[in-house]
């Protein structure tokens, strides 16, 4: 009879569902509050798997491009890129200058319009309704470069083995020139109006602790470790197509907290309007594609190759058996395992604490779920 | 000073109330498409010569055509159908075409209301955009 | 000017002398009355009329045109808007507590509609011009902390829960540093009525006189009202809609009313004690220049409200107990001292 009226206040199991506003895509979070403080988190993951890596058995090693830019869809040459390079590291093709420089231009402007949204989505999540427009206007600028060259705004399917699949017109140069001119200020206004503020600093500052000991032991990579004191950028360790020929800085911060890692996505915005000046600037003339045979049969073997993603590092380990389709390709996702610090980060502190933690942490559910 | 951050974010969103709007006014103004935009796809049938290039590079076997053998032995496109709700707009078949038949075409308000109109019949499309001029 | 200026109190004389004997209970009851109802109507028209005005604000704000499909320009939205609402189906959840689930909206949205029968609009057309003027409206405005809290319980729902705990600490911890702050006035003044307050400001109004008390008073009235920067009541990322989540229909549309109703009665509340009431040059009737004061207040909420994020709970509390209520003790203190010093210089 005693048990059943105890003293105290009771734990309360809050389930922020996959249908919630600020979820950034269908992620499901079971948090255990007292009061208002967080004591435990459980997330459950899965609600947009769609088979990729499965499917990717059964799709030749072209016909899979256009799946992989669905992976994180903020950013998709990125994904574009990892995938054609690592199939073209097991084939041994070489790739003409131009094609990689343009592969540079894009995957740097897919890098700014990731930071844009992640920027937008940050500021929605602790209210800040304007700040959320001024990013996505000028975000529209970068879709439409995109779509006057691949086709397509989001999802852009531009890579392909062995080069691009297209040449862009003057007037893309021409916009081009324009867009890096106009954005240095644009983001002073986006720093202005959302981080600049002393209420939005008094909620990011020390909170999420992510200390770097507990950054390398969990493997979080991007953005994240960078704001926690380790300078690891995937670019400079180990450089892939021609980013040891470009000139620019990898920024660190030590702060370890919310605020840094969101000030460091906008040095990561500048450092990348220098890289693609210098890209315009060097671009030589000559053809986008490589001849590559029409049936693309890679030799036995297995390859891993990484990218620098805007959210992480991101991963493709191809294992090839001699067919026009692969055996296996294993995806390591950079969102997916910098998901694992939630624990770290969010015990122990407020519940809106922890929205604007996971916030800064900057998953997209097309990476986590596959 | 204490609390600069805060006037200078109202000052932006002051100066934004008072300048002009950015917005675009769809649908009383459609917007212009580039060429290369991969909102569609579009079919010349005399163009064609039925290899089935575009079929085997589309990754999710999008289209189907029949063809038949005529009086020179050489092959005429009989039917050609595109289920685009399987499709991904990813113009890997456009790139496949060695006659340039198929293309990608600018329109983009293509929903329907039953998903049986999603199987598209290519050729009577292709007739029916020519017969309003657009093509 | 005179004549609009003094036509509402002419038409009221007329109505009286009406009656058998103008002075009667009779006659006292039906204009009571009639001023009732008229303040009833012009919070609807107002609060409606600021339903368009904030998504329109909105839209400025980001460089875009706001709803603009109906009526000119769009500003007949919130017909369809409350269509809408009618149209929805009126359930109550299974265990909630029926009674306090049903009358928690008609306590938002009757609070303001009381707090306006108290305010000026022109001289000599106020419902009831109470000596204790504003006693009463803080009185009053105490009451809405207990109908966010009835909405919460009520709905047995752990997101309206914790919606619900938020609202009792938030709008108990901004009343203090608001009613110190209109401890100033009243000071100065030496009434709680306030048509001499506003008749007292006739050669400068009080906010050159009290600045800080003027500020003090919009930051708590933000808080009271639940805007942002302080709407942690209903925010949306992450208590879905705190309070409000388990009501639909018309019960929301009366909570989502009943915000601006508040957010009337507030500023014609600032108006009244700090920018003059219905004092102006002689271009306009008072009326009008009572009610431009009033819009300028809440343009400059509505400002307020679309720039900033929302604080964090412990910052709300250490910023209303350990920053705004020295500040208002502050400004007591300093208006007793200058009180002080005035009549020392000045009364000999």
């Amino acid at each position: 009879m005693s048990e059943m009226y105890q003293e105290g206040t009771e734990e309360l199991l809050l389930n922020m569902g996959p249908q919630h506003p600020s979820m950034h895509g269908v992620f499901r979070m079971i948090v255990r509050l007292q009061g208002e403080t967080v004591t435990g988190i459980e997330p459950k993951i899965g609600y947009l798997h769609r088979g990729l890596e499965k499917l990717a058995e059964s799709r030749t090693y072209t016909q899979f491009i256009p799946y992989t830019d669905r992976l994180d869809y903020l950013a998709s040459p990125h994904n574009n890129m990892a995938y054609v390079q690592a199939v073209e590291k097991l084939m041994g093709v070489e790739v003409p200058e131009r094609a990689e420089y343009l592969r540079i231009i894009f995957a740097e402007l897919a890098r700014f319009a990731s930071h844009q949204v992640f920027i937008a989505s940050a500021a929605l999540d602790i209210a800040g309704w304007t700040a959320w427009g001024y990013p996505f206007r000028d975000r529209e600028r970068i879709l439409d470069l995109f779509e006057m060259t691949s086709g397509s705004r989001l999802t852009v399917n531009a890579m392909r083995i062995g080069g691009m699949s297209f040449d862009p017109t003057p007037e893309f140069w021409a916009a081009l020139e324009s867009f890096v001119d106009d954005m240095p200020e644009k983001i002073e206004e986006y720093y202005n109006i959302y981080l600049g503020n002393e209420i939005t600093q008094g909620r990011l500052k020390n909170v999420g602790i992510l200390s770097k000991e507990a950054a390398e032991n969990l493997c979080i990579t991007g953005p994240a470790l960078r704001a926690s004191g380790v300078q690891y950028d995937v670019r400079k360790a180990e450089p892939y197509g021609i980013y040891d020929r470009f000139d620019f800085d990898v920024p660190v911060l030590y702060g370890c907290d919310s605020f840094d890692r969101n000030m460091i996505r906008f040095l990561e915005m500048n450092e990348s309007l220098k890289i693609i000046r210098q890209a315009m600037r060097d671009i030589p003339e000559g053809p986008v594609m490589a001849k590559v045979p029409k049936i693309i049969k890679p030799p036995v073997g297995e390859v891993y190759h990484r990218v620098e993603n805007p959210k992480g590092e991101l991963g493709f380990y191809i294992v090839s058996n001699g067919t026009p389709k692969p055996e296996r390709v294993k995806i390591r996702a950079g969102a997916f395992v910098n998901l694992q610090c939630l624990e770290e980060i969010g015990v122990g502190t407020y519940i809106q604490d922890l929205i604007c933690s996971f916030a800064s942490l900057d998953a997209v559910l097309g990476e986590v779920d596959k | 000073m204490l609390g600069k951050g805060l006037f200078k974010g109202m000052g932006i969103t002051i100066k934004k109330m008072l300048g002009p709007n950015i917005t675009e006014f769809y649908p009383e103004v459609l917007p212009n498409l580039p060429k290369t935009v991969r909102s569609s796809m579009g079919l010349e049938p005399e163009k064609c010569i039925s290899c089935s290039l575009c079929a085997m590079a589309c990754p999710n076997e999008v289209i189907t055509l029949t063809s038949e053998k005529n009086e020179n032995n050489k092959k005429v496109l009989q039917t050609y159908h595109m289920d685009v709700g399987r499709c991904l707009f990813c113009g890997l078949c456009t790139e496949a075409c060695p006659t340039n038949a198929l293309t990608v075409t600018q329109e983009f308000e293509n929903s329907v209301f039953y998903p049986e109109d999603l199987d598209w019949d290519m050729i009577a499309r292709s007739k029916r955009n020519r017969k309003e001029g657009n093509e | 000017m005179d004549a609009i200026n003094n036509l509402p109190v002419k038409i009221a004389d007329v109505i009286r002398g009406l009656f058998a004997d103008p002075n009667s209970i009779w006659a006292d009851l039906t204009m009571t009355l009639i001023g009732m109802i008229l303040v009833i109507v012009v919070i609807v028209v107002a609060a409606l009329f600021l339903v368009i005005l904030e998504r329109k604000v909105a839209g400025w704000a980001s460089q875009r045109p706001g709803p603009n499909r109906l009526g000119p320009r769009g500003w007949f939205q919130t017909i369809a808007d409350a269509l809408k609402l009618l149209g929805k189906e009126d359930f109550t959840p299974g265990n909630a507590d029926k009674v306090m689930y049903k009358i928690a909206p008609m306590f938002v949205f009757g609070i303001p509609i009381l707090t306006l029968a108290i305010v000026p609009f022109g001289y000599g057309m106020t419902v009831i011009d109470l000596e204790l003027g504003i006693f009463f409206y803080l009185g009053v405005t105490s009451v809405s902390t207990l109908a966010f809290l009835m909405a919460g319980w009520s709905s047995n729902n752990k997101y309206s829960l914790v919606g619900g705990m938020r609202a009792v600490a938030q709008m108990i911890s901004y009343e203090i540093p608001l009613i110190f702050s209109l401890l100033g006035v009243v000071m100065l003044t030496q009434t709680f009525n306030l048509t001499k307050i506003v008749e007292a400001q006739a050669t400068i109004p009080f906010i050159f006189l009290q600045p800080l008390a003027f500020i003090i008073f919009l930051i708590c009235g933000q808080a009271e009202v639940n805007r942002a920067p302080f709407d942690l009541l209903e925010a949306d990322q992450e208590i879905i809609a705190g309070p409000f989540t388990e009501y639909s229909g018309l019960r929301w549309g009366l909570f989502y009313l009943g915000e601006y109703a508040n957010l009337v009665a507030m500023c014609a509340l600032a108006a009244t004690v700090f920018l003059g009431g219905w004092q102006g040059p002689a271009i306009l009737p008072g009326v009008a220049w009572f009610w431009l004061k009033v819009g300028l207040l809440i343009f400059v909420s509505m400002w307020v409200r679309w720039t900033f994020p929302r604080i964090r709970i412990d910052h709300l509390m250490h910023f209303a107990w350990k920053v705004l209520l020295p500040l208002a003790l502050l400004n007591i203190l300093l208006t007793g001292l200058g009180i002080y010093i005035y009549q020392l210089v000045i009364g000999g």
